[in-house]
Order: C-alpha cells, then sequence, then structure tokens
C-alpha cells in the first residue's frame, strides 16, 4: 500500500462522517461504545491483514460504518482488552517496529482510556489533522502506526506514561530517556515499577473533561487563527526548514529500506479569510483633517498616524563612509534576496522574466554606479563593496544573475584589482565565495577579454617595480583565479586553431604564460598558495612555452605545494 | 493528540496535575482543567506548597483561576515519583512558622547590609521601590 502524504490523506475525510452518528451525544458511555465498536472493526482489518502497517486508508471505511455500528455493540471491556492485547503483540513483532515512535501501554491501562471520551479531530481541521480518528480507538492496533505523533486522548488522567509527545517535541535527554525505559516496560508486559499506587490513581477521574472537546477546539483555533500567515517561508522560515530536513531524512530512511515510514505531522494553519481591508480614517477630498471609522477590529483609531516614507537625508560629515558602504550594501542585498525569491518560486514564467531581468539590470546599476561620477570612482565604490564580507556575498551571489558582459566587466575590474583586494581580504579570507561564479564566468571569456584580465595582472603597473602578480601568487584566491584564466586560455588556443601564431593576441599570450611562469619559479615553494583547483592543462602549457628547466621546476613547485 | 505539531500547546496538558509556578514566588499544584488562549489556568484541586529548607507544607486551596501573564513556568508532576522526594512534609502550622522565621532573618540581614552600604556612602534602591520592569 502506498504511502499518501499525511495532509493530501485527509482530504477524504470529509464532514459527515466523524461524530455525526446519528442520536449521537456527549455522553460518554455512548461515545466508549462507539470507541470499542470501531477499535474492535479495526482489530479484524487488522488481523486480516496479517499484522501489515494499518493503513490510513482504512480509517474512513472504519468511520463510514461506525453509524451503524453504535447499536449492535456489547462489547465488555476484557473481550476488548485481550483482543487489543493479542493485536498489540502481533504487530510488535513486525519489521521495522520502532519503539519510541509508539505509545507503549498495558493492557490494564487501556481501561481508563475507554472510560474517557476522547474527542476526536475537529471538523473545521480536518485537513489539518493527519488522523482525524480518536487516539484511543487507535491505540492497540495502531501501535507501529506510522504517525508517532499520535497521542492518546489528552483527556485521560493516566500519567506521563501515554502521553509521549510528538517527536517534534524537544525532551531533555534523561526526560526521554526515561520515557523510553517506561516504554520498554511496559511493552514487556511488566507493570510500572512498583511504587506505591495510590488508590485514587486506579478510578476514573471524575472530574475530567471538565473542558469539553468543542472548548479545547476552540482555544486550538484561535491559536492557528495567530500563527496563518500568507507567506510561511518567510514568516517561520526555521520550522519551514527543520520540516523539509525532517522529511527529507524520512524519506533517505525510507529508500534505505525502512519498511515503515514514519510520517510527521506538519503544523498547516488553516486558511481563514482575512477580513476585508478596511480604512480606519477617510479622508473626504477637499476637507480638513479626517474623519474617523470604527469597527469592532479597531474602535478608537482616530488618526492615521502612519508616517509615509520619506527617505532619511544622509547628513553627510556626520555618518562615516564606512556606514555608507554598509548600508547601501544592506539595501542592494535586499534586491538581491527579491531576485533570488523570484527565482525561487520555480522555472520563470515569460511574463515574469522581463521583470526578472528588469531587476537584475536595476542591481547591476546600483552596484556598478553609485552616486559615483567618473569611471573610476565607479570602480572604488565597487571596490569598496568587495572589501566587506557581506559584499563580497552579494557579488558572487548575483553573478549568477548577470548576462555575460555585465559579468566580465566585474570579473575585468576585479582581477585589475586583485592585489588590492587581496590586501583588504587579508581579515575576512572570504575572497574563496567569489570562486565558483568567477570561475563560470571565466569559462565563457573570449580570448580578448581574458588577455586583458590577464594583462592587468601581470604586467607592471605604471610607477611600480612589482607586479601585481607576485602578490596575488600568495594567496589562494589569487592563485586559483590565475590558474583559472591561464587555464581557459590553453582551452581557447587548443580548440580553435584559427588564431594565427603571429597574431598580436597570441604573442601577448606567449608573454603572459612566459612571465607567470617565471614568477612561480621565483616565488619561494612556501609562499606559493595552494589553488582552490588545479586545472589539468597548464602543466602542459607551460611546457608548450618554457624551456625545459623551468617546467621542471614548476612541476615540483606543484607536486610540492600539492602536499601542502 | 497533536493538534498542533511543531507548536507548543496546553491542550495536551488538560487534567494532568501540574506544577505552577507563579511570578510572585508561589507554587501551586493542581489539576489542570481548563485553560485559554491568554493561558490562563484553571486548577482543580490546588495546593499550594511552602518550601523552606528541606521541608514542605500543603495548603489546600481547592479551585484556582490563574491569569495567564502571572505564570512563571508550568510543569506536568509524575504521580508516580510524586512521593519520591527528599524533602519532608510537615503541617502547615509549621511551615508557616518556618517560613516567617526564614522571612525575618532575610529581612534582618538585608537591613544589615543595606546600614553597612550607607555607612560607606552608597545606596542601593530596594527592589520593591524599583518599577517592576
Amino acid at each position: 500500500m502506498e504511502q499518501v502524504h499525511q495532509p493530501a490523506r485527509m482530504k477524504h475525510l470529509q464532514g459527515p462522517h466523524l461524530n455525526q452518528c446519528p442520536g449521537k451525544s456527549c455522553d460518554p458511555l455512548a461515545l466508549e461504545e462507539e470507541l470499542m465498536s470501531a477499535s474492535q472493526l479495526e482489530e479484524e482489518e487488522e488481523n486480516g491483514e496479517g499484522g501489515e502497517e494499518l493503513d490510513p486508508d482504512l480509517a474512513p471505511e472504519v468511520e463510514e460504518e461506525e453509524g451503524g455500528e453504535q447499536e449492535e455493540n456489547d462489547l465488555g471491556d476484557p473481550a476488548v482488552l485481550s483482543a487489543v492485547h493479542n493485536t498489540q503483540k502481533g504487530l510488535l513483532g513486525s519489521p521495522g517496529f520502532k519503539a519510541p515512535a509508539v505509545l507503549g501501554m498495558s493492557p490494564a491501562s487501556l481501561q481508563f482510556l475507554w472510560q474517557a471520551p476522547d474527542y476526536l479531530a475537529p471538523l473545521p481541521f480536518r485537513p489539518a489533522f493527519p488522523s482525524a480518528r480518536s487516539p484511543a480507538r487507535h491505540f492497540g492496533p495502531r501501535l507501529p502506526s506510522p504517525d508517532p505523533s499520535l497521542l492518546c486522548s489528552p483527556s485521560t488522567s493516566w500519567p506521563l506514561r501515554l502521553s509521549l509527545p510528538s517527536h517534534l517535541t524537544q525532551l531533555h535527554p534523561q526526560h526521554q530517556r526515561i520515557l523510553k525505559q517506561q516504554q520498554q516496560q511496559e511493552q514487556l508486559g511488566r507493570p510500572p515499577s512498583p511504587s506505591a499506587t495510590k488508590p485514587w490513581s486506579q478510578q476514573p477521574d471524575p472530574y475530567a473533561n471538565l473542558m469539553t472537546r468543542k472548548e479545547k477546539d476552540w482555544v486550538v483555533k484561535v491559536q492557528m487563527v495567530q500563527l496563518q500567515s500568507e507567506n510561511p517561508c518567510l514568516d517561520d522560515y526555521y520550522y519551514q526548514e527543520y520540516y523539509q530536513k525532517l522529511e527529507k531524512k524520512q524519506a533517505d530512511e525510507e529508500i534505505h529500506g525502512r519498511r515503515n515510514r514514519v510520517e510527521s505531522l506538519k503544523l498547516v494553519t488553516p486558511y481563514i479569510q482575512k477580513a476585508e481591508a478596511y480604512e480606519s480614517v477617510v479622508r473626504i477630498e477637499g476637507s480638513l483633517g479626517q474623519v474617523a471609522v470604527s469597527t469592532c477590529f479597531s474602535p478608537r483609531r482616530a488618526i492615521d498616524a502612519v508616517p509615509h516614507g520619506t527617505q532619511e537625508q544622509e547628513t553627510g560629515a556626520a555618518s562615516s563612509q564606512r556606514l555608507q558602504v554598509l548600508d547601501w550594501i544592506e539595501k542592494m542585498f535586499l534586491q538581491l534576496l527579491e531576485i533570488e525569491e523570484g527565482q525561487k518560486d520555480g522555472p520563470l514564467q515569460p511574463c515574469d522574466s522581463e521583470q526578472h531581468s528588469n531587476q537584475v539590470e536595476k542591481l547591476f546599476q546600483a552596484l556598478k554606479t553609485h552616486k559615483q561620477n567618473t569611471q573610476e570612482e565607479a570602480a572604488d565604490g565597487f571596490l569598496q563593496v568587495l572589501s566587506v564580507r557581506k559584499g563580497k556575498a552579494l557579488v558572487a551571489r548575483l553573478l549568477p544573475f548577470l548576462p555575460q558582459d555585465q559579468a566580465v566587466s566585474l570579473l575585468l575590474t576585479i582581477t585589475h584589482h586583485l592585489p588590492l583586494l587581496v590586501r583588504r581580504d587579508v581579515a575576512d579570507q572570504a575572497l574563496q565565495m567569489l570562486f565558483k561564479p568567477l570561475g563560470k564566468c571565466i569559462s565563457h571569456l573570449t580570448f580578448h577579454e581574458l588577455l586583458q584580465g590577464l594583462q592587468g595582472l601581470i604586467l607592471l603597473p605604471p610607477g611600480s617595480s612589482e607586479r601585481p602578480v607576485t602578490v596575488v601568487l600568495q594567496n589562494q584566491f589569487g592563485i586559483s583565479l590565475l590558474y583559472a584564466l591561464l587555464s581557459h586560455g590553453e582551452q581557447l588556443i587548443s580548440l580553435d586553431s584559427s588564431l594565427e601564431e603571429h597574431n598580436r593576441d597570441r604573442t601577448a599570450w606567449t608573454d603572459m604564460v612566459i612571465l607567470t611562469a617565471w614568477e612561480i619559479a621565483q616565488m619561494p615553494t612556501a609562499s606559493l598558495a595552494e589553488p582552490l583547483a588545479f586545472p589539468s592543462n597548464l602543466l602542459p602549457l607551460f611546457c608548450h612555452h618554457v624551456d625545459k628547466q623551468l617546467v621542471q621546476q614548476l612541476e615540483a613547485r606543484r607536486e610540492l605545494a600539492l602536499i601542502y | 493528540m497533536n493538534y498542533m505539531p511543531g507548536t507548543a500547546s496546553l491542550i495536551e496538558d488538560i487534567d494532568k496535575k501540574h506544577l505552577v509556578l507563579l511570578r510572585d514566588g508561589r507554587t501551586l499544584i493542581g489539576f489542570l482543567r481548563s485553560i485559554d488562549q491568554f493561558a490562563n489556568l484553571v486548577l482543580h484541586q490546588t495546593v499550594e506548597r511552602i518550601h523552606v529548607g528541606k521541608k514542605y507544607g500543603d495548603i489546600p486551596r481547592g479551585i484556582f483561576v490563574v491569569r495567564g501573564e502571572n505564570v512563571v513556568l508550568l510543569g506536568e508532576i509524575d504521580l508516580e515519583k510524586e512521593s519520591d522526594t527528599p524533602l519532608q512534609q510537615v503541617s502547615i502550622e509549621e511551615i508557616l512558622e518556618e517560613q516567617r522565621v526564614e522571612q525575618q532573618t532575610r529581612l534582618e540581614a538585608e537591613k544589615l547590609k543595606v546600614q553597612a552600604l550607607k555607612d560607606r556612602g552608597l545606596s542601593i534602591p530596594r527592589a520593591d521601590t524599583l518599577d517592576e520592569y
């Protein structure tokens, strides 16, 4: 039998089935009979199935017959109990039985359950509850139930043992151990530890269920209403993530051969139509002041005291520049989150994709030209963003969305200022996160663009005797980026044989490679950083262009570097 | 029955024996009979338990209705383990006497402390003169 996911299963447990038997009253005895008869039905079906895990699809059948059965029952307790007990024992032997997830109860204690009328899942919440049945009814036959969160009736006065909270409740480890221990004890048929059993505990609690089912449902309803939200992924992020992880784990467990899939419950708040948004303050055109409209939701809201967003003006001298950059990053991050959110929902609809690309474009422009006038200042602003860890994260996450030309411009800016970035990154060591998206961008570079990038790295900047590449080689991100660029270049050349030998670009390329090789060889091995990825076509590349001795040196370096 | 998976709810605690700690420091023990959305509690066969040192005394109080905001915490009592305690139960009169004595010693110690501070020119405002929040 297939396990249908809990919420879907519940769809057919609709209105009239439950609790609507003719002549039903809140009379405990009537309910008791109802429960017992239903239980008996279930047991028969159980036994017929040969101890298989009870399929919840049986539930509706049981419930439908409930009405007819009500007159017939005249079961005495012992008969039921023994039947249930046997089934219980039988089911205990079934494979995949998972002790902790299940209720354990001695037969004697079952007696108390029958006494106390349980309340069944409330009508309005049927879709929300996976087991819209009395827990007591299912108690015995349902031991290896797929639903570990089935508690026995909360309305009994029997102690802790029965009420193992759902697996979603966190118990103190010691507490959990004690509960498990007790369960196991009971499963073995032993009575619980023989401390003085108080006389009153053997008798039914005459004050039980002062709070009726309806009242409990009402409280739950109020609580549910308070929890509902339009956007649970945002409002209730941690619970949703946790639940997904849990489901995934269970799916994995199921795949790995555990027969009984313990399905976990999810909190599903009922969808209640929100009251139509009303204007509590009415403005009449052309009049001064406001007319207050009061309703039962807000009887006293007299004026519209909501500030209508004027952006705070930056007081120039007071706020430091760093704060400005941080503030700017935050604003861009919000835009980025919107973009990611839009994409997360699935493949883009054609109507959405335009909006999406607009958003991306807007963000890119914001990134590139934040109140900067000249080209140089723009680059400076971008570098400031990159100097902050969050800014690096922003760029790393934005890159996949950008069209190639924009991504390339960012890449070139980065390579041109790599030594500076490396120096500023000493504290964070966060440049690594840029490697993957940049790597992807590199693999689509044209030869010319590639050369530009390399030249920025390798050629001597004016007024300095040190090549930027020296600093770059000592940094992990830098060296990885450099290798990635070289590797891509080599790949381009080997693929595209139309590039003439004496092409200017080609000679420039060769120069780059030689210079790089020389720099690597110059650098003491200890200072060479370990690249994040060492492309396989690098050594052949060097072989092509440099003499053998140098290659051997390089190889030695590489091996030593790899050992580290 | 797990009405609300993933949440904490008092529904499952109904008709069970609980220990409730109130904000004013009182400890109540009773059967939780009814709740509402504010966690107001109706406790049945309530007993107020006073602890002094290793002794305790129970004062039967009947039915309590506790406003939710005054509850610090509450927890279910394991009826089996209830008697398993190293504490010694004494009569009400005795425990009240003990409590009075303890209160007195505390006040005296407090007075001494305040006096000592005053002598040194310091003052700590007393808790009851501070705003509760």
